[in-house]
């Protein structure tokens, strides 16, 4: 008890006092002076690294929720939805440096071609940035089914300023290692490039009329055709499938698989879109929107499902779409 | 002819240039220090006896600063107790918080576009920004808990008592301005931890019987939390209180002059009778010098303390994620200090403690008859009630004895206050109160798990290993992995003892991990310098069916969380 009694009726001396004091407003200002020269001799960059890497963490998720759609879940890119952001001619390549100042910065190996194909002469951060707050409001290229819809919520999309300045942040983060053009869906540069839309011509009654069953037997769910306003992602884009189905029925593969089928070798182009229709599984093409296409996945009933002169008609609005 | 210099001239002539130039300093120094001249002071800091004419009382009628302090202290109030200095320490961290505060502001723009980027900034790109913004939080904690304990010590000395009734309610206004001060500054980082739990905080305003909605609106400016209540709780937090803070520290400290800090209780052993006034020539302190180098040295102390503290062992203020009003993250909880309102939330019935059935009956009595819900009663009405019930202690504590041996049933009583408010403040947080489990909140077991090593907000072990010790691939969750990385498998080890503890012991709402779940860390290489780490739990939830949990996050190599925040 007596210590409890020392030390709450302790009083320090006079010069205790001030030396404590002293000592105190010396630790104090020892303190801060560490804290001066650590913050100016890297502290401050060291935490900037932090929290732009926390950025691309943040971003990463956000692309995933948002981007990975349209654009592919590693920024490949989805024929007809979206352009690779991962692709070398997009982000351009980079390296990450952490300089002697303790900030880690990029260093530009290689620029993006496409941003100076398209006269873009800000930087490459300002160019997400500015495509995912506002999207693009006219066509810069005919490729894509949908223009880029405008993602800040000042202009009614879904993402906040920060949010895009980390998505921004991820996106960026590819130029570390991109990926080849070749392993790419690229837009085809400005002025250049055959957009796969169908070359208008005039319908004929039956086909309009075939136009309706493409419109109300399901087709739309899964597929698109440029101008007629489906935007379908998971099957291959009929745009100009009268074109294809003409190559198609010259490749040895189709004429393998077909025939491994048990399907008839169709022989002019109106002959694979019947079959395309009729028996999904007699070929599968190789490259869908979201990837792979899958066998099995088309539904194989119409045979069963649309009238067979509903069928002709289709069969003759699709031979238009060339 | 007269003319400016002319005094000056003569005084030269007669005592000498050196003489001239002592006096005209010294003359200075006297009117600066208001009434103290060079030698006065040297005196002072010699520790001499002061003269008579004592010129040491001097700046107490002449100058500003002195005018509202004492000229001396009763010898028995300057020792460690009674006041254990808790009073002059509560005004010291207002200024201090103060300080540090205006430094924040500089570079901080009340708007949910700047806010979080500005805090940002301030770690990232100001010079002392960080620490500042440490000190302040530490600061705002320490405050709370000195003034807490500052009125602790006056309840168990009995300091309320008469003539002190008012200083003891001015004192209450500002235990609840600084709660106010500490609670409105949590909002401003604009982050997650910020937005929830200040929305939580305002829609416990939404609840308050009869004015609720116009209440929370008045706060929040808008139905949710944006940008016109992070205004409003900006100005709240550096005008409004502040200014509140200030008038009432005034009234307080003039009560406290005028009726003298009150003497250690067995001082004033004749009930009703008080003796802070009646002080012997013998027993007088003066206040320069001892008072004043005392209070310098505690403020000086107390500066480094703060200043150490924030270097060492301090994680940092937190900030966690960006305020998003769509995503709610787990396990939100308010500021420790209002973990005792939270806990009052969590109270199931009107009358806890009664077997079930009846106190459901109870409640639907209450909810028919009153439209009162637990939780609007126990933390809109009882928890506001408490405070309340501070307020009035000096008026009807009818006993007017300052003694303990005479306060046995106020001490009692003030002691089971301060076990409910611990016990609520246990109950207040996720994990809820041992042995009793109340208050204990958690989704299912597997749920838990995730959240224990990637919490929504916050570091956890997950993110605090480092990116280098990360394997790529999807590795089972066991006793005995072998990924190749020795810091990886601990880390899954300590998943595996997590999920193992989980399928033994029921949780305090009784759920169990299913016995045969199992678990897997996949991780992916997203980027060249990020992964994507995920603890995946396949399970059989509550209703019999295979569920499949799956709680992921991004890595970065740089991110550093291992370095805390």
């Amino acid at each position: 008890m007596s210590i409890i009694k020392k030390i709450i009726t302790f009083r320090p001396s006079f010069t205790l006092r001030i030396l404590t004091g002293l000592i105190s407003v010396l630790i104090m200002l020892s303190v801060c002076t560490v804290v001066a020269i650590s913050d100016q001799s890297g502290a401050l960059n060291r935490r900037a690294t932090n929290f732009n890497a926390r950025s691309v963490e943040v971003g990463a998720k956000v692309y995933s929720l948002q981007c990975a759609r349209c654009h592919g879940l590693n920024g490949e890119g989805i024929e007809g939805l979206g352009p690779s952001l991962a692709a070398e001619s997009f982000v351009g390549r980079r390296k990450l440096v952490i300089g002697t100042d303790g900030l880690a910065t990029y260093q530009t190996e290689a620029p993006s071609k496409r941003l100076q194909q398209i006269g873009w002469t800000e930087s490459l951060e300002n160019y997400i940035i500015a495509v995912t707050q506002a999207g693009i409001p006219i066509r810069s290229s005919n490729v894509w089914e949908v223009n880029h819809p405008a993602f800040l919520e000042d202009f009614g999309g879904p993402l906040r300023r920060d949010q895009i300045r980390d998505v921004t942040a991820f996106i960026v983060n590819w130029s570390l290692n991109p990926l080849s053009d070749d392993q790419a869906i690229l837009p085809p540069a400005p002025g250049e490039g055959q957009a796969p839309r169908p070359t208008p011509v005039p319908l004929t009654e039956a086909q309009e009329a075939g136009k309706q069953v493409y419109l109300q037997a399901g087709c739309t769910a899964c597929h698109a055709i440029r101008g007629v306003g489906t935007q379908g992602a998971l099957g291959p884009s009929l745009n100009r499938i009268y074109t294809v189905a003409q190559e198609r029925i010259a490749d040895e593969k189709y004429k393998q698989a077909a025939q491994a089928a048990g399907q008839p070798v169709a022989t002019t182009p109106e002959e694979y879109i019947r079959q395309s229709i009729l028996y999904p599984n007699a070929y599968v093409v190789p490259q869908c929107p979201q990837g792979a296409c899958v066998a099995g996945l088309m539904p194989q009933n119409y045979a069963q499902t649309i009238k067979p002169e509903d069928l002709d008609k289709l069969v003759d609005y699709l031979s238009a779409l060339r | 002819m007269a003319f400016v210099g002319q005094k000056l001239i003569k005084q030269i002539q007669t005592t000498g240039l050196k003489a001239t130039i002592a006096q005209r300093l010294d003359d200075g120094f006297t009117r600066f220090t208001a009434g103290l001249s060079w030698n006065d002071v040297r005196g002072i800091l010699r520790g001499d006896p002061p003269p008579k004419p004592n010129p040491r009382v001097k700046p107490h009628t002449e100058g500003f600063w002195f005018h509202i302090r004492p000229s001396f202290y009763h010898e028995a109030v300057t020792t460690l107790y009674p006041t254990f200095r808790l009073g002059f320490l509560s005004a010291v961290f207002f200024m201090f918080e103060i300080i540090t505060g205006i430094f924040l502001m500089i570079f901080y723009t009340p708007s949910p576009t700047y806010a979080y980027q500005n805090m940002i900034d301030i770690m990232t790109n100001v010079p002392f920004g960080k620490f500042m913004r440490d000190l302040h939080r530490l600061g705002a904690e320490a405050m709370v808990i000195v003034v807490t304990l500052h009125m602790v010590r006056t309840f168990v000395t009995a300091s309320y008592k008469k003539p002190r009734q008012f200083t003891w309610f001015t004192g209450v206004v500002l235990l609840v301005v600084t709660l106010f001060l500490s609670f409105s500054g949590y909002l401003l980082p604009w982050d997650q931890l910020a937005f929830w739990a200040v929305t939580i905080g305002t829609s416990m305003a939404d609840a308050v019987p009869l004015i609720g909605p116009e209440l929370n609106l008045l706060l929040r400016g808008a139905p949710d939390i944006g940008a016109g209540g992070l205004l409003r709780f900006y100005l709240l937090h550096v005008v409004l209180l502040p200014i509140i803070g200030i008038i009432f520290v005034a009234v307080h400290y003039y009560k406290v002059v005028r009726f003298g800090i009150s003497l250690p209780p067995e001082m004033d052993p004749v009930a009703g009778e008080d003796n802070a006034r009646k002080v012997p020539p013998e027993k007088r302190v003066p206040f320069l010098p001892d008072i004043l180098t005392n209070e310098l040295m505690y403020m000086a102390v107390a500066f480094a303390v703060m200043a150490v503290s924030v270097v060492t062992w301090y994680q940092g203020a937190p900030l966690e994620h960006h305020a998003d009003p769509m995503v709610t993250p787990n396990h939100t909880v308010a500021p420790w200090y209002f973990y005792w309102l939270q806990g009052l939330l969590k109270i199931p019935h009107m009358i806890p403690l009664l077997p079930t059935p009846i106190a459901v009956e109870v409640d639907r009595f209450f909810a028919n008859v009153l439209g009162l819900t637990p939780k609007v009663f126990w933390g809109v009405i009882v928890g506001p009630l408490m405070i309340g019930l501070l307020f009035v202690i000096p008026y009807i504590d009818p006993n007017p004895s300052r003694l303990y041996s005479k306060r046995k049933i106020m001490l009692s009583l003030g002691a089971l206050f301060a076990a409910a408010i611990v016990y609520l403040s246990l109950a207040g947080i996720p994990t809820g109160v041992p042995v009793t489990g109340f208050g204990y909140v958690g989704g299912d077991p597997a749920s838990e798990v995730g959240q224990e090593f990637i919490p929504d907000e916050g570091v956890g072990p997950v993110r605090r290993l480092a990116y280098k010790h990360y394997v790529v691939g999807e590795h089972k969750v066991s006793a005995e992995p072998n990924t190749g990385s020795s810091e990886f498998d601990k880390l899954i080890r300590a998943i595996h003892a997590s999920m193992e503890r989980r399928k033994a012991n029921p949780d305090p709402l009784g759920q169990k991990l299913s016995p045969e779940a199992s678990a897997v860390v996949e991780v992916k290489q997203v980027q060249d310098n990020l992964r994507y780490v995920a603890i995946k739990i396949d399970y059989t939830d509550a209703s019999g069916r295979n569920t499949r949990f799956v709680k992921e996050t991004y890595l970065h190599e740089l991110s550093g969380y291992a370095g805390g925040h």
